[in-house]
C-alpha cells in the first residue's frame, strides 16, 4: 500500500472534467462542419438532426468554454497578483534544458533522464499550447458568431481569415489532445494504462519519486512525509 | 374539288408514303369543317370557329401522322351529339387529357407543375397543353429556341420584359447558349418560384452552365464560382440542405439572392447587385446592419492567394506548415520514449 499525496485541487479537478466535456463536444460538432463534404461528416450531420442544430450546439458549448477560459485566466491572475501562485506552469530555462536531456537520454547518449519538478516540460507544453489555442479559437470564434459586429471596426477579410485559423487551430488542438493525452495519461509507461490523478487529485509517493523528484524534495522540507 | 387538292397535299406531303386510314378521315371532316363560315355559340355569348385549315393542320407535327378522331375521339356520329360547354374554356379543359394518350411521359410530368396546380385549385386559366403548344397547329417547340420564351411572355409578359434587359435575356435572340425559361423553370414540370424544393436546387442548376469549362471560356468566366460558394459558409449550408424535403427554405443565400432572378446582370455593369457600390445594400438584404468593410468578408468566388485575400492566404499557409510539423514532432518525441523504454529492459 504506498502513500499518496494531493496533486490536483478540486477546482483543478472541476476544471479539467469541464474542459475536456466541452471539448468533446467543440470536436465533434466542429470536425464534422470542417469536412462536411465527407459521406462521414454528412452521416454526423443528417443523424444530429441537421447542420442548423450541430451549429447551434458549437456555439453553445463554445461559449461555455469561453466563460470557463475567462474564469480560469481570472482566477490565475488574481492568484498570481496575490502572491499565491507559485507559478510552477511558467516555462522556465530549466524546460529548455529538460528537453534536450531528454532527446539526448532517449536517443542514449546520457543514462540520467531530466528530473522534474512540479510540472515536465511536456506538461507545461500541453497546458500552454491549451491556453493559446483556447485564446486563437475563442477570438476567431466570436469574429465567425458576430461578423457584423467585427466588421465594424476591421477590414472584412478578417472574418474568412478567422474561418480558416479557427478550424484549423481546431484540427490541431483535436490531434495535439489526441496524440498527446493518449501518450502522457495512457500509454506513457509510467502511469499505463491511466494516470487517474486529474479525476482523483492523489498521486502515489511511488510516481512522485520518479516523475517529480524536485517537488518532492521541496515538499519533504516543509511537511512531514512518510516513507513506506 | 376540295378533297382532290386534299388527296393532292396529302400524297405530296407524304412521298413514298401513302396516305394512313387514319389521316384520311381528315378528308371526310374537313367535308364540314372546312367551311370558313362553321361555327357554333356558346351559352357565355362567345363564339367558337369550327373552321380547320388544312395546310395549318398539315403543317403542323401531326399532320400526317395523325387524324382528327385520335384526338376527337367522342365525335362518333354525324351530326355530333349536343356539347354541355357553356364556355369557350369548358370546352378546351375538357379537352386537356386528349394529348396524354401518346405524350404520357410529358402528360405526368404536368401533374407536378405549378400550373397543374393552379388547374387543381380551380384555376380554369392555367395552362393547357394546348395553351403553349396550339393545337391543330402544334409546332416542335425548340425551333427557334427563343420560341419558348415568348410562349411563356403571352401570360408572364412582366418577367419577360425584365429577363429581356439581363445578361442572359440579351443575347436570347443572338445565341443558343444563354437559358430561356424552360432551362430553369423546366417545360411540363414547370417549377413555380415557392416551389421549395426547385429552390433548393438553385446552384445545381445555376452549376449546369456555369462549370462547363467550354461554354464559360467562350464568355470569358470563372468555372470556379459554384467551388467557391461552397467552400464559403453560404454555399455550404445550402449544399447541406440541398436533399430537404419540407415546404421551407432555409435562411441561406443562394446564386440568386445576390446575383437577382430575372433581372441578373453582368456582374461589372452598373446596375448589378455584386457591384462593389451596391454590395453592402445587397449583404443587408440578410445581414442587417451591415457596414462598408462587411462586403469584404466574400471573397468574391475567388481563390484566397498572396493577390487575393492575402491574410487569408497567409493564415492557411502558417497551418500548413504548422500541423504537420507540431505532429511529426510530438509523434517522435513518442517513438523515441517507447525506444528508450524497449532498450532499459
Amino acid at each position: 500500500m504506498s502513500t499518496y499525496l494531493t496533486r490536483f485541487t478540486l477546482r483543478q479537478r472541476v476544471e479539467h472534467v469541464l474542459v475536456m466535456s466541452l471539448f468533446i463536444v467543440l470536436s465533434v460538432t466542429g470536425l464534422p462542419q470542417k469536412y462536411f463534404d465527407a459521406a462521414w461528416a454528412r452521416w454526423f450531420i443528417d443523424l444530429t438532426g441537421g447542420i442548423d442544430h450541430i451549429r447551434w450546439f458549437h456555439r453553445a458549448a463554445g461559449l461555455s468554454f469561453s466563460a470557463l477560459t475567462a474564469w480560469h485566466l481570472m482566477f490565475a491572475i488574481g492568484s498570481i497578483a496575490a502572491g499565491r501562485s507559485p507559478l510552477s506552469i511558467v516555462p522556465n530555462r530549466k524546460d529548455f534544458d529538460d528537453a534536450i536531456q531528454m532527446m539526448r537520454y532517449y536517443l542514449g547518449r546520457i543514462d540520467q533522464p531530466a528530473q522534474f519538478d512540479r510540472y515536465d516540460y511536456r506538461q507545461k507544453f500541453e497546458y500552454w499550447g491549451l491556453v493559446l489555442g483556447a485564446v486563437v479559437v475563442i477570438s476567431t470564434g466570436l469574429i465567425l458568431y458576430f461578423p457584423i459586429l467585427f466588421t465594424r471596426f476591421f477590414p472584412g477579410e478578417l472574418i474568412p481569415a478567422a474561418k480558416v485559423a479557427h478550424s484549423n487551430e481546431g484540427l490541431m488542438a483535436f490531434l495535439v489532445v489526441i496524440l498527446w493525452h493518449i501518450y502522457n495519461a495512457h500509454l506513457n509507461p509510467d502511469v499505463f494504462p491511466f494516470d487517474r490523478s486529474i479525476f482523483t487529485g492523489k498521486i502515489s509517493l511511488e510516481r512522485m519519486h520518479h516523475e517529480h523528484p524536485l517537488e518532492l524534495a521541496r515538499l519533504k522540507q516543509i511537511q512531514d512525509i512518510e516513507e513506506p | 374539288m376540295l378533297s382532290t387538292l386534299l388527296l393532292l397535299l396529302t400524297l405530296s406531303s407524304q412521298p413514298g408514303q401513302s396516305a394512313t386510314g387514319k389521316t384520311a378521315d381528315v378528308e371526310a371532316c374537313l367535308a364540314c369543317h372546312g367551311d370558313r363560315g362553321l361555327a357554333v355559340k356558346l351559352p357565355s355569348g362567345e363564339t367558337r370557329s369550327l373552321y380547320v385549315d388544312l395546310a395549318t393542320y398539315r403543317g403542323s407535327v401531326h399532320g400526317n401522322k395523325i387524324g382528327c378522331a385520335d384526338c376527337h375521339q367522342d365525335m362518333t356520329s354525324v351530326p355530333h351529339e349536343a356539347r354541355p360547354f357553356k364556355t369557350l374554356r369548358e370546352f378546351t379543359v375538357a379537352y386537356y387529357e386528349q394529348c396524354k394518350r401518346c405524350h404520357f411521359d410529358n402528360y405526368t410530368k404536368t401533374l407536378d407543375s405549378v400550373h397543374y396546380q393552379a388547374l387543381a385549385r380551380g384555376d380554369r386559366t392555367a395552362p393547357l397543353c394546348v395553351d403553349c403548344h396550339g393545337a391543330h397547329d402544334v409546332k416542335s417547340p425548340q425551333k427557334p429556341k427563343t420560341q419558348v420564351s415568348r410562349t411563356c411572355a403571352k401570360c408572364h409578359e412582366g418577367v419577360f420584359t425584365v429577363y429581356n434587359k439581363s445578361v442572359h435575356g440579351r443575347f436570347l435572340e443572338k445565341s443558343d447558349d444563354v437559358p430561356g425559361c424552360t432551362d430553369c423553370h423546366r417545360s411540363h414540370d414547370v417549377a413555380g418560384p415557392r416551389d421549395a424544393n426547385w429552390q433548393r436546387r438553385t446552384p445545381e442548376l445555376c452549376r449546369g452552365c456555369h462549370e462547363n469549362k467550354p461554354l464559360m471560356e467562350k464568355y470569358g468566366l470563372s468555372t470556379a464560382v459554384a467551388q467557391t460558394y461552397v467552400a464559403d459558409f453560404h454555399g455550404m449550408t445550402a449544399s447541406l440542405h440541398e436533399t430537404d424535403t419540407g415546404r421551407e427554405v432555409s435562411v441561406v443565400a443562394l446564386c440568386t439572392d445576390c446575383h437577382g432572378v430575372h433581372d441578373i446582370a453582368k456582374v461589372n455593369e452598373p446596375g448589378s447587385r455584386v457591384l462593389r457600390a451596391n454590395l453592402v445594400k445587397t449583404c443587408a438584404r440578410c445581414h442587417t446592419g451591415a457596414t462598408e468593410n462587411f462586403p469584404g468578408a466574400w471573397m468574391s468566388h475567388y481563390e484566397p492567394s498572396w493577390k487575393k485575400a492575402p491574410l487569408v492566404y497567409g493564415v492557411q499557409l502558417f497551418y500548413n506548415i504548422l500541423i504537420p510539423f507540431m505532429i511529426s514532432g510530438l509523434v517522435l518525441q513518442m517513438l523515441l520514449h517507447f525506444w528508450r523504454v524497449v532498450v532499459n529492459r
